[in-house]
């Protein structure tokens, strides 16, 4: 899957926004004594991690921890890798999700709406939810461009991984209360959209083979954002429910070609080998412990990792608290999904479709040292998160919270 | 594992309550007993008889003759009670919409357990969406669009029919104070536009049921009011006022009607309670505490949050160590064919998370056992495994706190209603 670069200024304040204050020998950390679950590999017990300069530079048993390091004896816990939930709508406000009128709406980026004074930042941090993808909808066929961002700092520019973070569709059943009012109607819609894209693209594209004489034709944002979509540069992330939506938006991608992934994904088991076969990728949001699915429902996330499918699960925060990502894929472990699988559908699996694997999702040298210290197993619901480390620091402690 | 239980007989039982139960006796033994009524008993056996339970011990002999469940490696422990849901009211039933005040409203009147219109078999009912999670007894209420939305029912999820699932009818009175009905009432042009207003329509109810009861008192020969009477009950305190209040304000309303009017609360969601909790504790009014890993929803898909906030982890545990006493229930609804109402099967994962923010094992499971029996006013009933009480026993695979465990077995009056794997498909 070709991977969109961090657009513009954001991009420029990432690459220089590295922990610019931190001394050298406090911009050194090191963890050890605990089990490290990487998402990367087998868990390492009495593991050691060392961090410098925000990035992780060791991870093993053997590990030499480098002196004057801010050492953090975690002896008895569990570390896994800063979680990442793949889709979320947090970090707005209610009333900037959606602009119904605008049934499709791709010019709408989601950067434009980001509260960053939003509780619910800090409610994923005590969650060990360190990197989310925040986004518009769904109550629109197409709603705007979702962001991926850190869940923490001050600094916009460093926290923004991705500013196209994928184009959200959303096939009902919710955008069916209003116009289009069917799964048809919604198919039309959009393929009607894709179509003019792909005649405004060409057009662009005539006029400037043709030398660009006179006057150019006329821009249109949605269009434009479009075009990045069937360019590769982003990525339709779709909110589907039903196999038989499910199966429209893999006809559409058979017709114009753009990347994929399903959202919500309810019924994606049910033709788990259609997706599997087109490559597409499922973000599945159980809803276990919310409205009660049914457990053919519950059982769906193995059925699609059985078939091959790359899974993450995510919340929809606000309507599940991030906090609680990790006992999405807890649930899963119920069905079938083994411990460390799971664990990756909460992490590298999530980084990965959001397209900022090589940023985030494990514990591996190199990557921005995000991760969270557990009190006991990270999928039982009684373990309590200790630590989080965002960027090297801890930016969250319980015993500080408790004081 | 082979199936213990061979014959079975049909028993009359208490209430005028018709349920199949065993003549014989069923032994449970070899698990860890959590009986809600004492301690644990590693390597504890629990014998069942006439859908009662007879024996709950360490050194309990098993009668001769019994069926001899080995519960060995596993858990027991007493089935779970969801304290607040409104499953089994079909969507048109949640709320009443006419009125904001219907107290002659019966739940029990829509209480649906047979499943889909025009799908299923006849036979006994089994709800096993809720039984999978351990729930064999559940409150269900009416939804929170009304200040007023009548009268609740305790059912257990398996019977013989809707008469034997009944265990007590009404068993409280449900209001609400807060958005919900204010919402309702402003899209339709009529009060309660205020919580002023909503608190005002329930004093004036209160008096008015008041000078009902005088009167009929007076003349017995007065027409009856349904509604009236109903608002008696609680009055006379035969049964609660279940008041959903998640404000502080919202739960000193609810603690200043109580006391005007004498009547016994319990208040339901209670997200903000702890701000009031030596008051709730002072006052003995219990707290029913929506889900933690969820907002607390009723019926609203995505809630807006300053009404439906999600219930503080810390919020159990501190209730608790205040002295109030704290069950804990999903409210949940059911949302059509994928989703038919079974939050109550991840009750106890979600009660577990309260175990890591100061609360002992044995506290969260009475939020969803003992403590929601005494509330809901069954625990001469349900709630424990105490010898006399009903035989709804629960067999789990591993310690009840854990997200690995799963419900492996489900009796109900005694009679085997759920087996993991092996009877949803019935």
């Amino acid at each position: 899957m070709p991977h969109a670069k961090t657009s513009g200024i954001a991009g420029l304040l990432l690459l220089i926004g590295l922990s610019p204050l931190a001394s050298q020998s406090e911009a050194v950390v090191a963890l050890r004594g605990a089990v490290i679950h990487t998402a990367a590999g087998a868990p390492i017990p009495n593991g050691v991690i060392v961090v410098t300069n925000g990035k992780i530079t060791a991870v093993g048993a053997d590990v030499a921890i480098p002196s004057g390091a801010k050492i953090y004896d975690v002896g008895g816990k569990e570390i896994i890798p800063g979680m990442l939930d793949n889709h979320s709508h947090i970090g707005a406000l209610s009333t900037d999700l959606n602009d119904f009128p605008m049934v499709v709406g791709p010019q709408h980026r989601f950067i434009d709406a980001l509260n960053l004074e939003d509780k619910d930042w800090g409610e994923a941090v005590k969650g060990g939810v360190t990197t989310i993808v925040t986004g518009p909808g769904s109550g629109e066929n197409v709603s705007g461009e979702a962001v991926v961002i850190k869940t923490f700092g001050a600094d916009l520019g460093k926290r923004l991984l991705l500013e196209k973070g994928g184009m959200k569709f959303a096939m009902g059943p919710k955008s069916r209360e209003r116009y289009p009012t069917t799964s048809m109607g919604v198919a039309a819609n959009l393929r009607a959209y894709l179509i003019k894209t792909k005649e405004y693209t060409a057009a662009a594209k005539k006029w400037d083979d043709d030398g660009k004489k006179g006057t150019p034709p006329a821009r249109d944002l949605g269009f434009e954002a479009m075009a990045d979509v069937l360019a590769h540069k982003s990525y339709v992330r779709a909110h589907v429910h039903s196999a038989t939506d499910v199966m429209t938006l893999l006809r559409l991608k058979d017709e114009f070609g753009f990347d994929l992934t399903l959202h919500h994904s309810t019924e994606a088991y049910k033709v788990a080998a259609e997706v599997a076969k087109r490559h597409v990728s499922a973000v599945v949001l159980p809803l276990g412990d919310r409205i009660g699915l049914t457990e053919d429902a519950m059982a769906g996330p193995y059925v699609l990792w059985k078939a091959g499918v790359k899974i993450a699960f995510h919340t929809d925060a606000p309507v599940i608290s991030q906090k609680w990502l990790r006992l999405c894929a807890a649930l899963a472990m119920r069905y079938g999904i083994p411990e460390e699988e799971a664990l990756k559908m909460v992490t590298l699996n999530a980084a990965e479709i959001a397209r900022v694997g090589s940023r985030v999702g494990s514990i591996e040298v190199g990557k921005d040292a995000d991760f969270v210290v557990f009190s006991g197993p990270w999928y039982e619901p009684k373990s309590r998160v200790d630590l989080v480390f965002g960027d090297g620091t801890a930016i969250y402690d319980r015993t500080l919270e408790e004081k | 594992m082979t199936m213990p239980w061979r014959i079975l007989l049909t028993l009359a039982l208490g209430a005028g309550t018709s349920v199949k139960a065993q003549e014989r006796a069923i032994v449970i033994r070899g698990g860890i007993v959590i009986t809600m009524a004492g301690t644990r008993i590693p390597n504890g056996t629990v014998v069942m008889q006439g859908g009662k339970i007879v024996a709950v011990g360490a050194n309990v002999s098993t009668p001769a003759g019994a069926d001899i469940v080995d519960a060995t490696g596993k858990y027991v422990m007493p089935g779970i009670i969801d304290a607040a849901t409104h499953i089994g009211l079909g969507g048109n039933d949640l709320n009443e919409g006419s009125d904001p005040m219907t107290p002659q409203s019966r739940v029990i009147e829509a209480y649906n357990p047979f499943g889909e219109f025009g799908g299923g078999k006849p036979g006994p009912l089994r709800n096993h969406e809720n039984l999978s999670g351990g729930v064999t007894t559940m409150y269900v209420a009416p939804a929170d669009r009304a200040v007023l939305g009548g009268q609740g029912v305790v059912v257990k999820t398996a019977g013989p029919n809707l008469d034997g699932v009944i265990l007590r009818e009404p068993a409280g009175l449900n209001m609400v104070l807060g958005e919900p009905p204010k919402e309702v009432a402003r899209s339709k042009n009529r009060d309660p536009f205020t919580r002023m207003a909503e608190v005002a329509m329930l004093r004036q109810l209160f008096i008015k049921a008041q000078e009902y009861q005088k009167a009929k008192g007076q003349n017995s020969a007065l027409p009856r009011d349904l509604g009236l009477e109903a608002v008696g009950r609680v009055l006379t305190r035969e049964i609660p006022a279940r008041i959903e209040a998640n404000t502080s304000g919202d739960i000193r309303s609810a603690l200043r009607l109580s006391q005007e009017f004498g009547f016994d609360l319990v208040v339901d969601g209670g997200a903000w309670a702890y701000q009031m909790r030596e008051e709730l504790a002072s006052r003995k009014v219990p707290v029913v505490l929506g889900q933690m890993t969820t907002p607390f929803v009723s019926n609203e898909e995505i809630p807006d949050r300053t009404d439906y906030p999600t219930v503080d982890e810390r919020t159990p545990a501190r209730l608790l160590s205040a002295g109030v006493k704290v069950a804990i229930a999903t409210f949940s609804a059911s949302f059509g064919s994928l989703a038919p109402g079974g939050q109550g099967k991840w009750l106890l994962i979600d009660a577990a998370v309260a175990g890591g923010y100061g609360m002992s094992d044995e506290d969260v499971l009475r939020a969803v056992t003992i403590n929601a029996a005494e509330i809901l006013g069954v625990a001469n009933r349900v709630g424990s495994l105490t010898p006399g009480k009903d035989a709804d026993v629960l067999v789990l695979s591993g310690d009840p706190l854990s997200i690995k465990t799963w419900v492996e077995r489900v009796y109900v009056n005694g009679e085997l209603v759920h087996e993991k794997g092996k009877m949803e498909k019935q």
